[in-house]
């Protein structure tokens, strides 16, 4: 066990590394993220796991009766993978938010390099390019607020994974529904600047009411897909 | 005691699922893009649950062969 510490200690060190910009300086005394310590530890615990289970293995193939191992085989085969289950579960939950997991189907790539790109004026692009929205920037845009916008937004993912895996979808991609202005208003909503703004102050409640779209003014959000995109 | 191969037999496969599990896991850990999670959320874990009812039935298989259940 001692042996695995270091290990998970260089994978969060590595991870920590990864996640951030090369020149943009840490705060004193950073530890990482949670997500990146659930990940070393859940790392950890595979090793652990898989080397208690080669060793089950070892002692039953020895053992003519699995009588006095069952203790050793409860946490073999379930306290322990339990333990993996939930740190994989939490990790992949939100990690499973970010761009490049969002990039890492290729019907996505128009999209992520528009975002990447500096010099692009879209509304997405210059959201995340002024960190308007600090991480998670395509989920916090796509995704409902609370709970219910969460699960709502893991069951669409679920969708999507099942239609990009069978080809059950057309190019160019389209959102699936209008989108909605209580997305934008989560965050503008609120701001001083947006509420007393003259040119919004008039269009308040047409815009609080979702009569009239966001994307009306500010829209398209995205570059304009182009037909020939290959799937 | 007829039945005792047949009780490490099933602890075995228990343990290559859990083994099976236990990589899933890793490379959802490791590179948790939607693909994988989603294979993990519905490969991986009915794998390790097929496994605990697997070692379940051969903890009560031993009761039940002494005629204590």
């Amino acid at each position: 066990m001692s042996g695995l510490l270091p290990l998970a200690g260089a994978l969060l060190a590595s991870g920590a590394t990864a996640a951030t910009d090369p020149g943009v300086p840490l705060p004193q005394g950073w530890i990482g993220t949670t997500s990146q310590w659930i990940q070393g530890f859940g790392v950890a615990f595979v090793v652990l796991n898989v080397i208690l289970l080669l060793l089950a293995w070892r002692r039953l193939r020895a053992a003519d009766a699995p009588s006095n191992m069952w203790g050793w085989l409860l946490v073999t085969l379930g306290l322990v993978p339990i333990m993996v289950a939930f740190m994989t579960f939490a990790h992949g939950l939100e990690n499973t938010t970010t761009v490049s997991a969002c990039g890492s189907c290729h019907v996505m790539t128009p999209f992520v390099q528009d975002l990447r790109d500096v010099k692009s004026d879209t509304l997405a692009a210059t959201h995340f390019k002024n960190r308007f929205i600090r991480e998670s920037q395509c989920y916090t845009c796509h995704s409902d607020y609370g709970l219910g916008g969460t699960l709502k937004a893991k069951l669409a993912g679920l969708g999507h994974v099942w239609r990009y895996t069978t080809g059950l979808y057309e190019v160019p991609i389209k959102i699936a529904q209008p989108y909605p202005n209580f997305r934008c208003l989560g965050c503008h909503g609120e701001s001083q600047k947006f509420l007393n703004s003259p040119t919004m102050k008039p269009m308040l409640p047409e815009l609080m009411s979702g009569q009239t779209p966001c994307l009306t003014c500010h829209g398209p959000a995205h570059p304009v897909q182009k037909k020939e995109a290959r799937r | 005691m007829t039945d005792q191969p047949r009780r490490l037999r099933l602890l075995r496969i228990a343990i290559v699922l859990a083994l099976v599990f236990n990589l899933m896991a890793l490379l959802a850990l490791v590179r948790a893009t939607p693909i994988i999670f989603t294979l993990f959320m519905f490969l991986a874990q009915p794998l390790f649950a097929a496994a605990l009812v697997l070692l379940v039935g051969a903890v009560l298989a031993e009761p039940r062969a002494r005629q204590i259940l």
